[in-house]
């Protein structure tokens, strides 16, 4: 039994379906703000799987590096996606972003 | 020779493996839980628990750096921006037990021993860092000599985040035509 490439893709993957499950499935502004932060994260587990087992020798550092990158580009979007669920929440007293069910 | 070196071998390593099959696993359930509960301050417990073990896959196949920034800075930001949310919006408030009560400082107790008995271990043995990452060395020297322009530019992005956030926070706003009720109003 050995753990590669193969395996941490796998898991990247599906914790990138589940995200993209939440950003399109659920209504809640929260919600879908956290489906973003697994994308992410799924994005930034594969680079650094790639980093990690598919680059080479020489490149050890890259995936993590970028990995660095996209998270905190992650906590930056969800800082700003917290203010707009604010005023959302502001304006309706909901965080529902479908205008059916606020 | 290949023009990037070597290629990394898989991980062998038994113990390892299992760590790693256990922490996506754990990962992939706290992560669907978070997405599908209801209640959204179990979400985010859910959501918090999920970056810790992707902090935990960082320890194993990453730099310790990544791990101990996904751990300390990434996790801990996203929980506070979020309970702050739920705070300032749908009222929720803080615990109403004192600091010195008696389930506050069982927690704190269990949670020191917790985190000695893991300084303990990695102390000791290295364990997991030394089984899989020991041919990474160096990660701080190498990101900031190999990538001051991102570096740069990361600190510009989180700069403009929260001062566009802290604008659209301090932002008034109208009352709704729906009768929503607004919390302030333009002057």
């Amino acid at each position: 039994m050995s753990a590669g490439l193969n395996l941490v893709l796998v898991g990247s993957a599906v914790l990138f379906a589940v995200g993209a499950f939440a950003l399109v499935a659920r209504r809640s502004a929260i919600v879908m703000l956290l489906g973003t932060q697994f994308m992410f994260a799924a994005a930034s587990i594969a680079f650094v799987a790639f980093g990690r087992f598919g680059l080479g020798a020489r490149n050890q550092n890259a995936g993590a590096a970028v990995s660095l990158f996209v998270g905190a580009t992650a906590i930056a979007e969800l800082a700003v996606g917290l203010a707009i669920a604010a005023l959302l929440y502001r304006e309706h007293r909901s965080f529902a972003v479908d205008a059916d069910h606020r | 020779m290949p023009l990037i070196g070597a290629l990394p071998q898989p991980i062998t390593s038994a113990p390892l493996v299992l760590f790693i099959y256990v922490v996506l696993i754990l990962m992939l359930g706290s992560a669907l839980a978070s997405v599908l509960l209801r209640n959204t301050l179990y979400a985010i417990g859910a959501f918090a628990a999920s970056m810790v073990l992707v902090a935990l896959l960082y320890l194993a196949i990453a730099p310790f750096l990544l791990f101990a920034v996904q751990l300390l800075v990434f996790t801990t930001v996203s929980a506070a921006l979020l309970i702050r949310l739920l705070r300032e919006t749908t009222g929720l408030r803080p615990a109403t037990l004192g600091p010195l009560s008696r389930e506050w400082i069982i927690g704190a107790a269990v949670s020191a021993a917790v985190l000695a008995l893991l300084e303990v271990v990695l102390g000791a043995t290295a364990w997991p860092v030394g089984f899989c990452c020991g041919f990474i060395v160096g990660f701080g020297p190498v990101l900031t000599n190999t990538y001051p322009v991102g570096l740069a530019v990361l600190v510009v992005i989180l700069a403009s985040a929260a001062l566009g956030s802290g604008l659209l926070l301090a932002a008034p706003t109208l009352p709704s035509p729906r009768g929503g009720g607004s919390v302030r109003r333009r002057e």
